[in-house]
């Protein structure tokens, strides 16, 4: 009953073709810079550029506020739903699939009507901005953290802190922050890589983040853009790589987001 | 013994003072404290998504100038080159949702249930982890870097076979080009989602069918493909989805050249010469809509799936 | 000529040896048992004979044919699983059916067969259910009547009741034990639950690492085990070694004190040190009847089990436990105080490792 899974291996190596295909096409693309042989020179050219640096320091000081501001929203809220609020489950589900239903365009077209304008005029501030960032990275933040507390049973945990006599601040920083560092890292990587990555509020919002920044370049020079490509996916392996790496053993999600 | 006196003191609610831990019951105060906790998600979600959405449905029907139409949507069924955009956007979203479909199922089935060793599952599901979040912008630099004028796989289809397959009529900027670089987010999204379903089929379920005479043709026609069916439509319409919703690796491309809806109202946005914000609005309602549909369709065959499996 | 004849099989993965020269004959109609702890094999014999492991050694031959080589759906035997393996997406009947339905039999005779079925398990009302719809001890059943439906010649019942609460595993025991009486069908049963295989079984077989330590019916494994292993495993047992004093008058010392025991020493040699074994029920206290055997002994500590009373006593360093059954009316001894007991001859167990 043991014969060759012939098939498998097929399709095996086909998947990997088509995986791999595009990445080393990148690469080589990338150092065919000077004309006859493979060189840096598209990454050096690349780094010399000070927008590059410009850019990806905005993005990164993006993301950081965004992971801030997410964390603030969704552990808080896991929280309460998973220790108290049950039928609010439903309702918080639903919020984590808007991002999904309202998608990136649509959202930047409503953000503008609703906030472009006194009153409350946001786009000229970054918080537009970080406000899509923040819903883009919602979903899988909760899921995430919504994860994470339910596989350590969190209501037990604080049932059996409290008895014992631990105020908030212990149980916050002594039962549920340490058992959930997985799951927030997790997140945190993953809206890391979504900021990263991103590009359709940036552009359209007009934010020199690093998405737009690879945009320009490309449709400007050739060569330099899939050097940074190469950067960028770099950039992404790791972070999923990291987000794998510290949930070794537990479930597996599916993690995806970022831009399309 | 005198009972009276063993019975335990009552359980007052008792004042929740900062930095006491909430009484177990819940009780007035306890409960603004939970309120507060969970207030700010809702806020930000009712400010910055739904009102939003909201909005973008009330102005769908605004004229130009102020005032109530219906115009903006009749617009949308009627204007050749809005429906175009639709139809591109429909076409390569259902394109690219069925190709990932069954190539990703087959490719998750040969990892799962296919005999291969166990490494050949653990990479190429941490690979498909990784590949399903490189889109956008990088991806479509990395797919001119292949099957662009000056492309890896293009040179070497050149050097093995000596035809140049641009002057052949291929080109990555149009519907085909676009559609195989979607794949290469869409496929390894069903490979994620369809790995953990097959590992749900339980060994004994294929065990007692053969036990009662059935070949695997038996196991997969009445046992393996009716449960994993719900799961299988329901991410084909998730790729769906995804797709549909999908702008940056298209403008990548070809900035606002293809016909995409998406596109289409990024150009709005950007303040294109037809600047209509009631036809932008209604676009992106009509894809709010097909979205919406989409999530139910999801969500009503994920129900499905976990109704067999406990 | 057996009905079922397991010939030397044996069954290795990798380095580990599953099942060790395994040889048995199953007679037509008869249920037996393999009973043992975990990873003794019991599970790897009965897939041998399924069909989804293929003995290294050895040969399985079923009413003359020889099926060591063929493939499980071909075998014409009937497995029950321990976790049911009810298909999630059928209903109870399509589940009972679906062997027929594999052996594309008509659908009047697949009605038909399927109503015989439910009403032999008492669920003739739930023919159109789900699985996930009924209680663990009813989805068993169903899994039974599935396995039943197509006429096999042997029934394979891997330990199909541990999965489920106590009570139910009582009486659903005794229902498989009367439908397979009636329907007169061979049955092999995997359990690690001695009580369940004493009382159901023809013949129980007694594995312990890959081999048949002891094959014999209940009554037999229970009274007369032969290995030590089989002694422990199945009922409490008191075991302690003995000293041989005189193997021709059958007396041993055990704590200093003088036992005999009724026979089993014929080989063994004066001074020579035994293993011997004495059912808790088989103690008495000392009275004007018993005199045989009587040790004096210290009591230890007395729990009360509901119909037994179990007393445990100290035999110099020895502790025995001795089981009595519960009378209210009847004062036992103080604990501390010291008692004579006293047991038979016959029930000095001599054991062979």
């Amino acid at each position: 009953m043991k014969r060759f899974p012939l098939f498998s291996w097929l399709w095996l190596i086909l998947g990997l073709f088509y995986f791999f295909i595009p990445l080393i096409s990148t690469i080589e693309f990338s150092l065919r810079m000077l004309k006859g042989r493979y060189t840096l020179e598209a990454y050096r050219v690349a780094f010399q550029d000070p927008r590059f640096y410009t850019s990806f320091g905005y993005s990164l000081l993006w993301a950081v506020i965004t992971m801030v501001i997410s964390l603030l929203l969704v552990v808080p809220t896991a929280y309460w739903v998973q220790l108290r609020l049950p039928k609010l489950r439903p309702y918080v589900e639903f919020v984590t699939l808007m991002p999904f239903v309202v998608p990136a365009v649509v959202l930047i077209f409503g953000l503008i009507r609703l906030y472009g304008r006194p009153p409350l005029v946001l786009t000229t501030t970054p918080a537009a901005l970080i406000v899509g960032y923040v819903v883009l990275s919602l979903p899988y933040m909760y899921r995430s953290v919504d994860a994470g507390l339910r596989a350590v049973d969190i209501r037990t945990l604080t049932e059996a802190a409290q008895s014992l006599g631990a105020n908030w601040l212990t149980i916050i920083k002594d039962v549920i922050l340490p058992n959930l560092r997985v799951a927030l890292l997790s997140g945190m990587f993953l809206t890391f890589a979504i900021v990263m990555g991103e590009f359709t509020f940036a552009a359209l919002l007009s934010w020199p983040a690093f998405g737009p920044y690879i945009e320009e370049i490309g449709s400007m020079r050739a060569y330099t853009p899939q050097a940074v490509s190469v950067m960028s996916f770099a950039v992404t392996w790791l972070s999923i790589a990291g987000i794998q790496w510290l949930g070794r053993g537990a479930p597996g999600q599916v993690q995806t987001a970022g831009a399309r | 013994m005198d009972r009276d006196n063993l019975v335990a003191p009552q359980s007052t609610p008792t004042e929740v003072t900062n930095g006491d831990a909430p009484p177990a019951r819940p009780h007035r105060r306890a409960f603004s404290w939970t309120w507060l906790g969970v207030a700010p998600f809702f806020l930000f979600a009712i400010l910055f998504l739904f009102l939003p959405s909201v909005s973008i449905f009330v102005r769908s029907f605004e004229k130009l100038g102020g005032g109530f139409t219906l115009q903006n949507i009749i617009d949308i069924f009627t204007k050749s080159d809005i429906r175009s955009a639709y139809a591109m956007s429909l076409k390569v979203s259902a394109v690219t949702a069925l190709g990932g479909a069954f190539f990703g199922f087959l490719l998750a089935y040969a990892v799962c249930l296919g005999g291969l060793p166990r490494w050949a599952r653990s990479f190429m599901l941490s690979f498909s982890g990784v590949a399903s979040n490189f889109a956008g912008v990088p991806l479509a630099f990395a797919f001119v870097a292949t099957l662009g004028n000056m492309g890896l796989v293009t040179r070497i289809i050149e050097g093995i076979f000596k035809t140049d397959i641009h002057q052949a009529g291929f080109t990555i900027y149009n519907f085909w080009g676009l559609s195989i670089v979607y794949m290469y987010f869409q496929f390894p999204l069903m490979v994620l989602i369809m790995a953990p379903a097959l590992d749900g089929l339980r060994r004994e379920w294929r065990e007692a069918c053969e036990n009662l005479g059935g070949t695997g043709y038996h196991f997969w026609r009445f046992v393996a493909m009716p449960i994993l069916l719900p799961t299988l439509l329901g991410t084909a319409i998730l790729l769906f989805g995804n797709a549909f919703g999908a702008y940056a690796t298209a403008y990548a491309f070809t900035g606002s050249f293809l016909n995409l809806v998406t596109i289409v109202i990024g150009a709005q946005i950007q303040g294109d010469v037809l600047y209509n914000p009631g036809l932008g609005n209604a676009m992106a309602l009509g894809m709010i809509f097909i979205m919406s549909i989409t999530m139910l369709g999801y969500a009503w065959l994920q129900r499905r799936a976990a109704r067999w499996t406990r | 000529m057996a009905f079922l004849d397991i010939k030397n099989a044996s069954k290795e993965f990798g380095e580990l040896a599953a099942v060790r020269d395994f040889n048995l004959e199953v007679q037509k109609g008869e249920l037996i048992t393999f009973l043992g702890p975990s990873g003794c094999g019991k599970t790897t014999t009965l897939r041998m004979v399924a069909g989804f492991e293929e003995p290294n050694r050895g040969q399985i031959l079923l009413d003359g044919t020889d099926i060591t080589h063929r493939p499980p759906n071909k075998r014409d035997v009937g497995m029950v699983f321990q976790a049911y393996a009810l298909f999630p997406n059928m209903t109870v009947a399509q589940n009972i059916g679906f062997g027929l339905r594999v052996r594309k039999e008509s659908d009047s005779m697949i009605k038909g067969r399927v109503e015989e079925m439910l009403s032999l398990i008492s669920l003739g009302q739930k023919g159109d259910s789900y699985p996930h719809q009924l209680s663990g001890g009813q989805q068993q059943r169903v899994a039974l009547a599935r396995a039943l439906a197509i006429h096999p010649q042997v029934l394979l019942l891997d330990e199909p009741l541990s999965a489920l609460d106590a009570k139910i595993r009582v009486s659903l025991r005794a229902e498989i034990r009367a439908i397979q009486q009636k329907l007169g069908i061979t049955a092999i049963y995997v359990t690690h639950d001695q009580e369940e295989a004493l009382s159901i079984s023809d013949r129980i077989v007694v594995m312990y690492d890959g081999r048949i330590e002891q094959v014999g019916t209940p009554f037999e494994i229970y009274n007369f085990p032969t290995t030590a292993f089989v002694a422990s495993f199945v009922g409490t047992l008191n075991t302690t070694d003995a000293e041989v004093v005189d193997p021709k008058a059958h007396t041993l010392r055990l704590e200093g004190q003088q036992i005999q025991s009724g026979e089993g020493l014929g080989e063994k040699r004066a001074g020579e040190k035994v293993r011997i074994a004495i059912r808790p029920e088989r103690f008495n206290f000392a009275s004007e009847e018993r005199k045989d055997n009587v040790l004096d002994c210290t009591i230890e500590n007395i729990t009360f089990l509901g119909s037994i009373v179990r007393v445990q006593v100290a035999l110099g360093s020895q502790k025995f436990f001795m089981d009595t059954f519960n009378n209210p009316f009847l004062k036992l001894p103080e604990i501390g105080s010291k008692t004579q007991i006293t047991c038979s001859r016959e029930a000095v167990l001599i054991l062979s490792h």
